[in-house]
């Protein structure tokens, strides 16, 4: 530095100019400076080459190079995707893949009908309907559907239970069974068998030789829910119990009273599919159904005229509409009725001129009328409905060929109080509980329960832990319907035939295996077949030797399994004489009424509480109000005002010394003071899905009742404080705002008219159509097969089973109160419900709502990611695995059918109770369970037209539209639903796609769906202007 | 700090209208690599310098075109020829929907092309071993003076005559600029060799991570893992861990009617043959035959196939025995197997035995042949011919 | 008071020579932060945290921590969205258009807003990235051949959202960096710190202030504005498009383009101003920001309120003109159904008071501009609340009307946004040139020649 400064200094320059005064005076600082040409602190070492630009530009690439060369390193890296797991020896049924049908028979409810289980690879994954079956022909109801769930439910028993000290600890069979055949043995005192009602011949065969071993026992059985008052007043009346088989499908009237025939009472999927015939658009045949009920129910919404009076009015009701007819000379009988008709519409201010329209139909159709009553009412209002319906001559309309039998008598109240007495003086020492829970369902003033604890020895037979169960010593794990053999008998001439699908899961037995174990005195004789062979044994000398002698019995035996039940001749020649006396026993003083009626009935979903476990039904929105898992006192307007409540609030319901708080829910068309609540919830002990929801109103039987031992009078209601919410999936807007109301007409989203309507100008829906609208695009041309679907909305009562069908086949998940709160229920197909006109007198129409698979779908345009296409057939499809989760497409979708995965719910919902691996046997194997954060949506069931293309494909001809149901088809009680391809002319489909009464909802968004409603159709008297 | 070069030199001024003159005069004497810094852009400079206007523009064309051209190509080929999907009904080329983007591509591409065109061709940047820099002269013109710099590589520059000229403007201060020549860097230095493979080796384990595990990772995961049994899947929750399920002892799946006579080697009632023999029958049985019965009896039946001497030799299907078995017993003996045939009962279902059974009939027909069967097919043929 | 139109109002005031200006804008840079700065930062920050951690939740648990539910697919995730896009229009606009316009006073605040824009573009392109089910496949959003051979749609509004914030997200930053080069290179040639050199000298690209670079730069600019300004204005009409391109009553509107822009920009300068307001005060810039840039600022902030307004009315008029049954529901439902509250926040925060600014006494008062333009703010976030909630809670089917309620979650989220913003707002006031130097030195009093220029000195 210092040398160089000196070779500078050598040529200082001229100072004769300078550069600046400091150099012309040569200070060394400066001159330094000039140099080094860097500021002080910023010295020769620091070189720009290094510190500012390290990289220089080769160097840079020569990076970028060897990055990504080296990027590629390794990246093909096999996967184990887990092991393979052939069958040793491959059944001669089973083609890996493909599905196998059984025939068995549903033991649901009392009504058993015959069903269809899928299996795949020997694992039941699907109900249906069993098609052939005489009763239920393909169809079964919702609860039917979902007891395959309770089938995997990781809450069902696993091994037998024996308490002590108030603890279930597991034990192992063979001690259980020595220990109770000894009790049994050595018993000297009764023996009490509590059971449902007995619709299996073998079991109760069974049960009889049970009584022949063990002489003390004594059965008893009892059904929540049961026809019994009906059957008494028609044994009255006719001398027989059998109340027999309605022809509804000729009935021209209908009149419901106080009765829910297309809803929960008696056979719902038969009557459904009997109804529905008469409102078919294509025959032009239509009935008119009045409803003269007090809460709204399904067979309400479906009425064409609906009247409202409380249920201890019915029978008044009926009296008056005898002796009006009676003046009017319609009926002619020497009986007095001295009522009159006006007085009656005036006191129950019931609009007059429906009943008027009433009184003329029923006049105009003797014979082709049928009045009906229903369960819950009193005898006497059965006697006088047999009464009109015999001097109408609506006898024509009870079918002759075949009547419902009850193989068991069921046991009244007074049986069981005797029992509970017994109990009380020590007289009984052993109660065996079969698959039933008395202590949830009789009125606890028997006080069942305060007996049962002074029992020792209480044995339950059940699938899942529930109230009964709590209190026993003994609870031993049975089969599940598909785990078991089984026959029964609900009809005369019908006989089904139930065969297990799969071998038991758990260490669970058939329940009467384990009595045969104990009849045989020896816990070593069980075996898995042990009832089979029974069964087999007693069909080949009960039925084989009467009926089918003539072929071979396996061959008949295998045949048999296979149809899944037989039919026989069976002598049913039962003619019904009217006993005229028994109606001047009639009393009709009506209980002056002052306070509020409480009606309860059977819970759509849960029925009498057997299926409160079953997370699918808690969920399936209630038909009428659309509130899921709960239930609650439903209340008319009027009542609510009265009471200042306002939904949610909760009141406290009294009857004599029996109470019940429970929330409110303000329902649409209900009878003013009257409360209906529906049964089947409240449970306890019974698993995490049932246990805690709803309100258990069985508090409010009683052992003695007036009118029956489901509605009650007198009853005290005062609100009292706090809220609990009730998780409604379908905001019901108010009637008072004018622009809320009627919506669903304003937009074409329902259209609907009269039957007469149709009768004179069948196209007057289509010209009310909106004009196909111009676009800029050339639509695309769909010249293969193309899927679509029809819904009749004349057929369609809005019962649901086609969401419960759609859950099981799409593995859609249960997601709990708190999220159906949130309004994200995930369900793929909606049952729309709307109300029209006034709350104390709504019209309301149903709507199945799922993906119309619109040909300009608006959903597809917004993706960003192209998640959501369309195929070739005409399909709207979702990607799952490219779905990233905007939510843009659901956001852009007019009709709101696709379900976004907020949670993954099969984690969030109680704690991963879905993630349990027996979810992984329900789960339909051909259809992806979706995760977190994906959108998803009805796909047309694409599983089954895939499989029916691939079978096309393997026959080497094209795939057709009849070759495909869907799930909500297959389980459509009134086949309101139907499905195939648009473009195939010759097809049954091509008829309702084009149908005069078709018509798209919102069609004035020409988005073009592939999914045409048929437009309901109202049969109004034709003098209603 | 030796071989020093002369970079240029430069002068100071102190206001805008002084530098505009200045530059006027430098471009007068005939100067062209002289330079004026300032603060700011001083309005006017250019004309005094005669600068020719910037070509700017002309990258920002050529780069704005080709962004609209590629984007609209490339949403063409993308959406209507290498993966084309029915959107919304709406056709694979739907130009109204691509403008958006066709813009939003041009405006970036003409704007990032203009900026970087500048930079890197115009102003040769980055460049911060510049000889101005770090000098008094960038720092004084960087804050608020106006500087002049005439560079040594100008054609008629010579020392004496710019110093000259220079001190004529009289400028407030003036410096001269030197540098040194830099020297490159070379690639191969262990130093940078190392980073080389530092960078390498990460950029490659990175990747392979995300390849290979992270993307089996939860929530990648999701849904490639299924809660539900595909066939032959294996299934913890049963003893023998089989997902698949053997169906239970003595039930009747639909479609598939236990055969009777199972077991008993000479049956007391046989089935009746419920098929006739039409074409596709025929077809089916034939594939069927030759999948599963001709390894052992041979194409045609005639027990000669290239198990032959391996085995206890496979019966000929023409003997007169076979021809005299009813429909059923041939049916029987494939549900059933005989002697060292196994039962083919889980590879054929009912439809394809009784094809089995027909093909098998129609080789038998075709060996022995009679004189009236060739008339029959002769009609047959001039049947045929004749429609 | 007595104005002499004869001569132009300077834009610098209290005639600061070059290097003050110089001085007072690289204050900031050179001296340490003091208490209050780190005060705000660790309120600023905190706030960030608690989104952080909210999202985190969000992450962890799935969306279903968010309030959304089946009609209400979209709630404050594109609420705020929009939100930000919107406030990152002012700054573009004003280094844009009014540099085309030739507006002078634009020099004293076009930095700040600029930078205002990139910070809220950043939050702004936060959301849709986190809005989506499986934020983790957000990738999928991008044009590359996926392991599916599997393209995007280029039909899709968001899609489109893609292109157009990245878009405006880089040519921004462009923009801004350009106008920071000279200043880089001031800052690099004032230090004297070796680190502080280094880094300055890195962004300064070795800029040497010299008149044939400032040629091309100036063209450049010139370019970028061209270009930045028809972009400013397609971002928000493709935003707008998200909505306008969807088929929903209150979405499926052609009024949405225009409208969407012009609240964006009063939105956008609200923003500003609030910001403004306290920076000139914090760095005493009152003569690089004077009274006369806000009451400026405040004008547009009316104007562009009454265009805002005026879009109201014309929805309204349009649904009842159109005659479709839907249309007019979704938007009687708005001032009248559940949701009329966020509307009449909405109308009275954008509409009628932003009508103050009529007076000039209220333009230039600091508390009053203060209030009304936070108030703006809050009205602009209403109004997206409106457009995209209130449309979706009730459409075409009455069965699957909701509600919908904010959660901890969605506030937080919110909140963390607005810590986001301003946590970059405050670090950038303190590494970066609040105004640009050489813009401002340029329009300084006496800082270009005389008209008849070198001629006299020559």
């Amino acid at each position: 530095m210092s040398e160089n400064f000196a070779n500078q200094s050598n040529d200082t320059p001229d100072p004769n100019y300078w550069r600046s005064f400091k150099e012309l005076f040569k200070d060394k600082e400066t001159l330094e400076k000039k140099f080094n040409e860097f500021e002080k602190g910023v010295t020769d070492d620091f070189n720009p080459d290094t510190n500012l630009f390290g990289l220089s530009r080769r160097k840079f690439l020569a990076l970028l190079g060897a990055s990504a060369a080296f990027a590629g390193v390794a990246c093909s890296n096999y996967r184990d995707k887990g092991e393979i797991v052939p069958y040793n020896q491959q059944p001669e049924e089973i083609t890996l893949g493909k599905p196998n049908f059984y025939a068995s028979t549903c033991t649901g409810c009392v009504s058993n009908c015959g069903i269809l289980i899928k299996t795949r690879e020997g694992r039941p994954i699907k109900v249906d309907g069993n098609p052939e079956h005489p009763i239920n022909q393909g169809k079964i109801c919702a609860k039917g559907q979902a007891n395959i769930l309770n089938l995997y439910n990781p809450e069902r028993i696993k091994n037998p239970l024996k308490k002590n000290y108030n603890r279930f600890s597991e034990v192992d069979w063979k001690s259980v069974d020595e220990f109770i055949i000894n009790l049994l043995n050595t018993s000297q005192k009764e023996i009490a068998i509590v059971s449902h009602s007995i619709n299996s011949p073998t079991t109760q065969k069974l049960l009889n030789e049970l009584k022949n071993v063990y002489s003390n026992i004594n059965y008893y059985s009892y059904e929540l829910f049961n026809d019994s008052i009906r059957n008494k007043a028609w044994q009255k009346c006719y001398g027989t119990p059998h109340f027999p088989l309605i022809k509804w499908d000729e009935a021209k009237i209908i009149l419901s009273l106080e009765s829910d025939f297309l809803g929960a009472d008696c056979n719902k999927i038969e009557n459904n599919r009997l109804f529905s015939l008469m409102r078919d658009v294509d025959s032009k045949k239509f009935n008119r159904l009045y409803v003269v009920e007090s809460g709204m129910t399904l067979t309400g919404i479906n009425a064409d005229y609906r009247l409202k009076i409380k249920p201890e009015n019915q029978l008044e009701f009926v009296l008056s509409l005898l002796s009006e007819l009676k003046a009017k000379g319609v009926i002619s009988s020497n009986l007095e009725f001295n009522y009159k008709l006006d007085d009656f519409i005036k006191r129950n201010n019931i609009d007059e001129k429906k009943v008027r329209f009433l009184i003329k139909d029923l006049s105009e159709n003797k014979g082709k009328s049928i009045i009906y009553a229903g369960n819950s009412l009193s005898e006497d209002v059965h006697i006088a409905v047999n009464l009109l319906n015999e001097l109408l001559g609506n006898k024509t309309l009870f079918n002759k060929n075949s009547y419902p039998v009850n193989i068991s008598n069921l046991s009244s109240f007074d049986d069981f109080i005797k029992l509970v007495n017994k109990i009380d003086n020590n007289q009984v020492d052993v109660v065996i509980h079969l698959n039933c829970n008395p202590v949830y369902h009789l009125p606890e003033d028997i006080e069942y329960k305060k007996a049962l604890a002074k029992i020792e020895n209480v044995i339950t037979l059940t699938e899942t832990m529930n109230e009964t169960a709590q209190l026993s010593k003994f609870v031993l794990p049975i089969n599940h319907n598909f785990e078991s053999w089984g026959d029964f008998k609900t009809r005369t001439g019908i006989l089904s035939l139930a065969q297990p699908v799969i071998l038991p899961i758990h260490n669970t037995r058939q329940l009467e295996a384990i009595l045969l174990t104990w009849m045989a005195k020896d816990a070593s004789v069980y075996d898995d077949l042990i009832y089979h062979d029974y069964l087999k044994f007693n069909w080949q000398n009960s039925v084989y030797n009467n009926f089918f002698s003539a072929i071979g019995f396996d061959k008949f035996w295998f045949s048999a399994l296979h149809n899944g039940f037989i039919t026989f001749e069976e002598n049913t020649t039962y003619d019904f004489s009217f006993n005229y006396s028994v109606v001047t026993k009639i009393n009709s003083n009506v209980d002056n009424n002052s306070g509020y009626t409480v009606i309860l009935r059977e819970s759509y979903s849960l029925g009498d509480g057997r299926f409160a476990n079953n997370g699918w039904l808690q969920e399936l929105p209630h038909p009428v109000s659309k509130v899921t898992w709960d239930n609650y006192a439903a209340i008319s307007f009027n009542t609510a005002n009265e009471l200042r409540l306002k939904d949610n609030d909760l009141i406290e319901i009294k009857l004599e010394d029996r109470s019940l708080k429970i929330p409110v829910f303000i329902q649409a068309g209900n009878t003013d003071k009257t409360i209906v609540i529906e049964l089947g919830y409240g449970r306890e002990y019974s698993g995490i899905i049932a246990s805690g929801v709803g309100f258990n109103a069985n508090k409010l039987l009683s052992k003695n009742y007036k009118i029956s031992p489901w509605i009650y009078t007198n009853a005290e209601v005062k609100k009292v404080n706090g809220k609990y919410i009730l998780a409604s999936t379908q905001e019901h807007h108010s009637f008072d705002i004018p622009r809320e109301q009627d919506l669903h007409f304003k937009r074409d989203i329902v259209i609907e008219g009269t039957f007469a309507e149709y009768l004179e100008n069948p196209n007057f829906v289509k010209e009310k159509q909106h004009t196909q609208h111009e676009s800029i695009y050339q639509p695309f041309e769909y010249n293969e097969v193309k899927w679509g679907m029809s819904i009749d909305l004349n057929k369609c009562l809005g019962c649901g089973d086609c969401v419960i069908a759609c859950n099981v086949e799409n593995n859609v998940p249960v997601v709990g109160k708190d999220q159906v709160l949130k309004s994200r229920e995930m369900q793929w197909i909606r049952i729309d419900r709307y109300y029209s006109g006034s709350p104390d007198d709504p019209k309301v129409s149903t709507q199945p709502m799922l993906c119309q698979h619109c040909d300009l779908a608006p959903c597809e345009n917004v993706c960003p990611v192209v998640a959501t296409t369309h195929s070739p057939d005409g399909l709207n499809q979702m990607t799952y695995n490219r779905c990233v989760g905007t939510r843009y497409c659901s956001n852009n979708c007019p009709y709101k059918v696709r379900r976004f995965n907020f949670f993954d719910y099969r984690d969030h919902f109680k704690n991963a109770y879905q993630e349990n691996p027996l979810f992984a046997l329900l789960n339909n194997p051909e259809v992806t369970v979706r995760s977190r954060g994906v959108m998803e949506k009805c796909t047309f069931c694409i599983q089954r037209i895939a499989d029916a293309r691939s079978e096309a494909i393997r026959l080497d001809r094209k795939v057709k539209g009849s070759d495909v149901t869907t799930a909500c088809q297959d389980a459509c009680p009134t086949s309101a639903i139907k499905f195939g391809d648009i473009n195939d002319k010759e097809g049954e489909f091509y008829k309702y796609r084009n149908h005069q009464l078709g018509y798209y909802s919102l069609s004035v968004l020409n988005i073009k769906p592939n999914v045409t409603y048929i437009t309901k159709l109202r049969n109004t008297h034709p003098e209603e202007a | 700090m030796h071989n020093k070069n002369l970079y240029g030199i430069t002068a100071l001024f102190d206001s805008p209208d002084k530098i505009i003159s200045v530059a006027k005069k430098t471009a007068e004497a005939g100067y062209t690599r002289f330079d004026i810094n300032s603060p700011y852009p001083v309005h006017g400079f250019d004309k005094a310098m005669n600068l020719k206007p910037s070509k700017l523009g002309f990258i920002t064309l050529v780069f704005g075109l080709t962004g609209s051209i590629v984007a609209l190509l490339f949403m063409f080929w993308t959406m209507s020829i290498d993966y084309p999907m029915i959107i919304g009904g709406k056709p694979f080329f739907a130009l109204p929907a691509f403008i958006p983007i066709t813009f939003e591509v041009t405006v970036l591409l003409a704007s990032l092309a203009t900026v970087i065109g500048m930079i890197v061709f115009f102003f040769k940047f980055p460049e911060n071993r510049h000889p101005l820099h770090n000098t008094n002269y960038i720092k004084q013109v960087s804050k608020d003076k106006f500087g002049l710099v005439i560079e040594a590589s100008d054609k008629n520059f010579e020392y004496q005559k710019v110093k000259d000229f220079i001190i004529s403007l009289n400028p407030i201060e003036v410096e001269e600029i030197y540098y040194q020549e830099k020297e490159l860097l070379s690639i191969i230095e262990p130093k940078f060799l190392t980073l080389l493979l530092a960078v390498a080796l990460v950029t490659s384990g990175t990747t392979y991570f995300v390849l290979n595990e992270l993307l089996y990772m939860v929530p990648f995961s999701w849904m490639s893992e299924q809660l539900r049994l595909n066939p032959q899947n294996s299934c913890e929750l049963f003893a023998d861990g089989f997902g698949m399920r053997m169906p239970v002892k003595g039930t009747v799946a639909r479609g598939f009617m236990p055969y009777l006579q199972k077991g008993n080697s000479n049956p007391t009632e046989l089935l009746e043959n419920p098929y006739l023999i039409t074409e596709e029958n025929i077809k089916l049985g034939k594939s069927k035959y030759l999948t599963f019965c001709s390894p052992c009896h041979g194409n045609y039946g005639d027990g000669d196939s290239r198990l032959r001497g391996q085995f206890p030799n496979p019966p000929t299907l023409h003997s007169k025995r076979a021809q005299e078995f009813k429909d059923g017993m041939i049916y029987h003996i494939i549900v059933n197997g005989q002697n060292s045939m196994p039962s083919y009962a889980s590879y054929l279902n009912n439809e394809e035995r009784w094809a089995v059974v027909n093909f098998i009939r129609v080789l038998q027909k075709a060996k022995n042949a009679s004189d009236s069967d060739l008339q029959f097919v002769k009609k047959e043929n001039n049947k045929n011919a004749s429609n | 008071m007595n104005i002499d139109y004869s001569r132009e109002v300077p834009v610098v005031e209290g005639r600061l020579s070059l290097a003050q200006i110089e001085e007072l804008v690289a204050k900031p840079l050179e001296s340490k932060p003091d208490k209050k700065y780190y005060i705000a930062l660790t309120i600023s920050g905190s706030a960030l945290m608690l989104g952080a951690i909210c999202l985190a939740f969000s992450f962890y648990y799935g969306l279903g921590l968010w309030g959304n539910n089946q009609p209400i697919g979209w709630a404050y995730d594109i609420v705020n969205f929009v939100f930000w896009i919107g406030i990152g229009h002012a700054g573009t606009l004003i280094s844009a258009i009014l540099f085309l316009l030739r507006q002078k006073w634009r020099t004293g605040i076009a930095r700040f807003s600029e930078a205002m824009t990139i910070f809220a573009v950043i939050c702004a392109g936060l959301f849709p990235a986190i809005h989506t089910g499986r934020p983790w496949l957000d990738g999928y959003l991008l044009p590359y051949p996926n392991q599916h051979s599997l393209w995007v749609n280029f039909t899709s509004p968001l899609l489109w959202d893609v292109f157009a914030v990245s878009t405006y997200f880089t040519v921004s930053l462009v923009f801004w960096y350009i106008g920071l080069i000279p200043d880089f290179a001031t800052l690099r040639d004032r230090t004297d710190s070796k680190l502080k050199k280094t880094i300055y000298s890195i962004f300064s690209l070795g800029w040497r202030h010299s008149s044939r670079h400032w040629q091309h730069y100036e063209k450049a600019y010139m370019l970028l504005a061209g270009f930045a300004t028809p972009l400013v204005l397609s971002v928000h009409t493709i935003v707008s498009f998200d909505f306008a391109v969807s088929i929903l009553p209150g979405w499926h509107t052609t009024i949405f383009p225009p409208y969407f822009v012009a609240g964006a920009i009063f939105s956008g300068f609200a923003m500003v101003v609030t910001v403004l307001v306290v920076v000139r005060k914090v760095f005493n810039l009152e003569n690089i920001i004077t009274m006369d840039h806000l009451d400026k600022m405040n004008k547009v902030i009316l104007a562009t309120g009454m265009m805002v307004g005026y879009a109201y009315a014309m929805e309204f008029f349009i649904a009842w003109y159109s005659g479709v049954q839907v249309e007019q529901f979704a938007f009687l439902n708005r001032a009248f159904g559940p949701y009329a509250w966020a509307y009449w926040i909405m109308v009275s925060c954008n509409v009628i008071f932003p009508q103050l600014f009529w007076f000039r006494k209220f333009r230039r008062s600091i508390p009053v501009m203060m209030i009304i333009v936070i108030l703006v703010n809050v009205g602009m976030w209403f109004e997206r609340f409106v457009i995209t909630v209130t449309s979706l809670h009730r459409d075409f089917l009455p069965s699957s009307w909701a509600y919908y309620t904010p959660t901890l979650y969605d506030i937080g989220i919110l909140i963390g946004s607005f810590g986001l913003f301003f946590t970059l707002v405050i670090l950038f006031t303190k590494t970066l040139p609040v105004v640009s130097i050489s813009e401002v030195k340029a329009v300084a009093e006496g800082a270009q020649p005389s008209h008849i220029g070198g001629i006299v000195n020559a």
